[in-house]
């Protein structure tokens, strides 16, 4: 037993420690001086397996704690509640929520990478290997619960007596799911993997989800001492339990089951082309799409064709939305007048707002992905398809085509913001009309010039579709970075406008010279 | 036509995998590419392909005694894993290379007539290429590869993984291309290498070197490849 969990920790620590090592080495200056012998080096072993113990313990700790705080905390200040109600509310969602983790999440049925190297690729003792970390994992949580149940327990009211009794419900709960999957398999056959849950236990999900947060809305709870019953009741049939778990004799062939499954979508498939397969689902099959143009003007009229679904149908939503929501605006201005001045203030200084809008809803990033999944990543490896000629004059229709799409919701906000403006109240210069409708469609044009140029200019993933540049990922937390900045200034509508207008015109001008400059040497399928 | 190759070197990290590649190709030949693991002939064709810059060294084309640059339109390149366009079918893929070479082919035919010259059924060339099998992506593959005629065949493992048929149905194909091209084919396979190329070249050591068969049958060419291989793994 010792030794099963010995070799188990090792094998888990050892592809941790690993995995944190390959990470450290796809950082972008990190990768140029380490090097590729990183992983026989023992500093860099010790390092990384410090990382990975403390992750064990951030595991087993911060992740009951964030449990609690997001679920209760956050929860009880939705709710006014009465003091002596606390502890029936917190017990109330705690027996909801713990019966969804208790299929949900219980460790024996979750097909993970470290089961399938220890129990099909290296042999191990099934039953052995599989107790011993499954009780390692009860274990955690006995300890997580009982620090943050009692915590958060005596916080909301109750007696240590009932909170000492919440890790053991808790463990009870997940006991008697598995000793009930077990008998499940040894009566059908069939195996669960709690990764497919199936529709019918998502419906039961929602559905005890909403009476968990939903009935204490109407004053409805399981009273305290029910639910003092119940967790009783549960904590018996966990012991029961146990004997079906210790005396269960086909776990080997359990976890062939729900392993192989589990891994040939991870090996057999590489995660490039499980990315690649599911970009492909992208690609319409409505045989009747066809072209009457040349050359890359039919190559790209048939993809964006094809491509329906992820560019034109979500920009025409996002545009028909957005139409909604300033048609209704519109109407609380009319019926409601008092808004109107504090609107109206709004409209003058919160023009930087749109930026991060703008950037929120600019379909760039899903167009140059599936530009590349879908047909970069295979014409690139063509030779004609590299001809500097062929590559700048796809990308000019390839820019007309993002622009178009990015624009029709621009234009219905640029247009829904100057009329907000003057519904509100007006102004007195006319001149911020205009501002607002240009600077919005030039802010969209900005992003679509700025996606595909990053694009061309960094092509950042290679033959397996893993992004490879670490600049590409640089670009592209600065332009989130940059937009979420934008949230924090408060400036005159006209100025800010005017500047933004300036900039996109210019950003425009110097990105098509990069890309002239640049693209045909950069744009190519990274190694 | 000749395709030179001088003092090629390449290296990944501190891995030197070409180094010293020195070579002349002649056309009308199919050349065989022999090589371990890991020997660097994908490494090869993808700096002779332009998809990796080499540290050293340059290659150019010979013709009647004047040498040029090589450029893109020269080479084609056929993978082992096929590549195609997944959103096009497989007459529109050919539609679209035949539109935007219009003029520079010397001799176009229908689309039809292509396919059939690759054995692709009538009922095929319309399906999407995403639900083309694999051998039937190869040939597409292989076809927007010899159309514009290149002068220089890369070709990395084409025949591995495809079934019996259609590996024969290429093999015909590429003796019947060899008349106007340099075919550089790289394999792992001894005797498809020994069955279709006209010489066996080694890469090892990071180098080329032709094996000569001079006068030894097939079973004792063999054993020198094997021994010539055999050495690298021993360094």
């Amino acid at each position: 037993m010792i030794k099963t969990l010995r070799i188990s920790f090792s094998l888990k620590n050892a592809y941790t420690v690993n995995g944190i090592l390959h990470a450290i080495k796809q950082m972008p200056i990190l990768k140029k001086i380490l090097p590729g012998t990183i992983y026989q080096v023992r500093g860099f072993k010790i390092f990384a397996n410090v990382l990975s113990v403390l992750w064990e313990i951030f595991k087993a700790f911060f992740g009951k704690l964030l449990y609690f705080v997001i679920m209760f905390m956050a929860a009880g200040f939705l709710y006014e509640l009465e003091a002596e109600n606390e502890g029936a509310f917190f017990l109330h969602v705690l027996l909801f929520l713990s019966v969804i983790g208790s299929y949900m999440n219980t460790y024996m049925f979750n097909p993970t990478k470290d089961k399938y190297y220890a129990m099909i690729l290296l042999g191990m003792n099934a039953k052995e290997y599989t107790l011993v970390n499954y009780f390692y994992a009860i274990f955690k949580i006995l300890v997580g619960f009982t620090l943050f149940g009692c915590l958060f327990g005596m916080m909301a009211g109750l007696p240590v007596g009932i909170c000492l009794l919440i890790p053991f419900f808790v463990v009870g709960l997940k006991l008697t799911v598995a000793a009930y999957d077990l008998r499940k398999y040894e009566k059908t056959g069939i195996a669960t993997s709690e990764n497919k849950l199936g529709t019918p236990l998502w419906i039961f999900t929602f559905v005890l989800l909403a009476i968990a947060y939903g009935l204490p809305v109407v004053d409805i709870m399981i009273p305290q001492t029910a639910s003092v019953i119940i967790m009783l009741l549960v904590i018996g049939l966990g012991v029961v339990s146990l004997h079906k778990i210790l005396t269960f004799k086909q776990y080997r062939e359990v976890y062939r089951e729900i392993l192989v499954e589990a891994m040939t979508l991870m090996n057999s498939a590489s995660q490039g082309d499980m990315v690649r397969a599911q970009s492909h689902k992208n690609i319409s099959a409505d045989i009747s799409i066809e072209s009457h143009r040349k050359g890359f003007e039919y190559l790209n009229e048939l993809f964006i064709k094809r491509h329906q679904k992820i560019l034109w149908k979500s920009a025409k939503r996002i545009a028909a939305i957005a139409f909604i929501l300033f048609a209704a605006a519109v109407l609380v201005l009319y019926l409601k007048p008092d808004f109107q001045t504090e609107v109206n203030g709004m409209l003058m200084t919160m023009l930087p707002y749109s930026v991060f809008f703008m950037y929120m809803i600019n379909r760039g990033t899903g167009f140059t992905g599936a530009l590349f999944m879908n047909c970069d990543h295979s014409l690139l490896t063509y030779s004609f398809y590299k001809n500097p000629k062929f590559i700048l004059k796809l990308f000019q229709i390839r820019l007309r085509e993002i622009i178009k799409i990015n624009l029709l919701p621009a234009v219905v906000i640029g247009a829904g913001l100057a009329l907000l403006l003057f519904v509100s109240g007006g102004t007195e210069n006319p001149l911020n009309y205009a501002v607002l409708f240009v600077s919005v469609t030039a802010l969209s044009v900005f992003f679509s010039v700025h996606y595909l140029t990053l694009y061309y200019l960094l092509q950042p993933y290679n033959a397996g579709t893993e992004i490879k540049s670490g600049m590409y990922q640089f670009m592209m937390t600065a332009t989130y970075f940059v937009c979420y900045m934008m949230l924090q200034f408060e400036l005159p509508t006209l100025m800010f406008g005017a500047m933004t207008i300036v900039f996109c015109v210019l950003y425009c001008i110097i990105a098509s010279i990069l890309v002239y400059v640049f693209a045909p040497k950069t744009f190519k399928i990274r190694n | 036509m000749k395709f030179t190759i001088e003092h090629l070197a390449k290296a990944f990290d501190k891995k030197q995998v070409l180094k010293d590649i020195d070579f002349t190709f002649e056309s009308g030949k199919i050349y065989g590419l022999l090589g371990r693991n890991g020997a660097g002939k994908t490494t090869l064709f993808n700096c002779l392909n332009g998809d990796l810059k080499a540290d050293a060294g340059k290659f150019y084309l010979e013709d009647n005694g004047v040498t040029r640059n090589v450029v893109p339109e020269d080479i084609g390149y056929v993978l082992s894993t096929p590549t195609v366009p997944e959103f096009l079918t497989g007459r529109e893929f050919l539609k679209f290379y035949m539109d935007i070479h219009e003029g520079s082919i010397k001799d176009p035919k229908p689309l039809d007539a292509y396919f059939d010259y690759m054995s692709i059924a009538e009922e095929d060339r319309g399906k999407l290429l995403k639900d083309y099998s694999h051998g039937m992506k190869n040939k597409m593959q292989m076809l927007i590869n010899i159309i514009a005629r290149p002068n220089v065949l890369l070709l990395d493992e084409p025949l591995t993984s495809l079934d019996v048929v259609v590996a024969e149905e290429m093999k015909q194909l590429l003796r019947s291309l060899k008349g106007e091209c340099i075919t550089i084919f790289s394999t792992h396979i001894m005797d498809l290498a020994l069955d279709l190329c006209d010489e066996i070249v080694l890469l090892s050591h990071g180098e080329l070197e032709i094996v000569d068969k001079a006068d030894l049958d097939s079973q004792e060419f063999k054993q020198k490849i094997i021994a010539a291989l055999r050495e690298e793994g021993n360094d």
